[in-house]
């Protein structure tokens, strides 16, 4: 079961040319917690400023892609201080196993925290097997 | 807007030197020798920008509502101060669920930040949407921008 979940945006490092470092910087690889409970598991990701409307979750052949904007309404003839948040949306891909029931993946976002419930197959959920006296 | 400073700091000012893109290509990790870096991992984000009559301090915090972060002023330091709740990873019996992955922050925080001189602390507002806290704070009068008129000789 450990390794129900598997990140698949980790570039080798010898790839890394000055174009994919560019686009590292814009977008953002949003923290995420996964747990799993009796029948599902559950992921939380950190995506501030992504709202119900700029948020995208896809589900493309078993690889489950999260996209945010981050939707910040700002005044106009700002200038830079100091940014720590350095790009403008959130992206990140899970390959799924097979043991997840992709139609029943349930979603909502509350505070810019993602939370995902992805069901198991009926086939791969936990059951008590009773023992019976000999 | 915050692509301003990025685009400083992108591009390597000494082209010529060959040996300092080598390193690095070793160390891929470019924030490391960034001045301005925070550690991997900081909680809350926080963004600072300026207008002609504000400053305005961005605070990405998700998973908090208005009421779990403490905003302190004084001296020109600003104080975040909260806790976030971890996700619960135990059974109704008490035996802990096995964790995949735990990369958010949870726990308390406090971040300070120093603000730049001049501000109105009295007159400061904050605002929250989406996990993400404005706090604007107003420059004093005397210290905005003015323009001077040429009086005719």
């Amino acid at each position: 079961m450990n390794n129900v979940v598997r990140s698949s945006n980790r570039s080798p490092l010898q790839q890394r040319g000055d174009e994919q470092r560019q686009q590292e910087t814009e977008t953002l690889l949003p923290a995420v917690d996964i747990i799993e409970e009796p029948n599902a598991l559950k992921l939380v990701a950190d995506m501030p400023g992504v709202t119900h409307e700029t948020l995208k979750v896809e589900l493309d052949n078993n690889v489950l892609s999260l996209e945010g904007e981050i939707a910040l309404n700002m005044p106009e003839g700002l200038s830079a201080l100091h940014a720590e948040v350095r790009g403008q949306r959130f992206a990140r891909r899970f390959n799924l196993s097979h043991e997840v029931d992709g139609d029943a993946i349930t979603a909502s976002i509350v505070n810019g925290v993602l939370t995902l419930t992805l069901p198991k197959k009926d086939s791969h959920r936990a059951r008590r097997i009773e023992v019976q006296a000999a | 807007m915050f692509d301003d400073i990025k685009r400083f700091e992108t591009g390597s000012p000494q082209q010529l030197d060959w040996f300092r893109q080598l390193l690095d290509g070793f160390l891929p990790d470019g924030n490391a020798a960034d001045i301005r870096a925070v550690p991997r991992g900081s909680f809350p984000m926080i963004n600072v920008a300026r207008s002609d009559d504000t400053v305005r301090v961005y605070v990405f915090a998700a998973g908090l509502a208005p009421s779990d972060l403490t905003i302190d002023v004084q001296d020109n330091v600003l104080t975040l101060r909260g806790k976030r709740e971890p996700v619960m990873g135990s059974n109704e019996d008490g035996s802990a669920r096995p964790i995949f992955r735990r990369e958010r922050a949870s726990g308390e925080f406090v971040r300070a930040i120093a603000l730049p001189d001049g501000l109105d602390a009295e007159r400061a507002e904050a605002r929250h949407s989406h996990g993400v806290f404005e706090i604007v704070l107003p420059k004093r009068e005397e210290l905005k921008p003015r323009r001077i008129d040429v009086q005719a000789a």
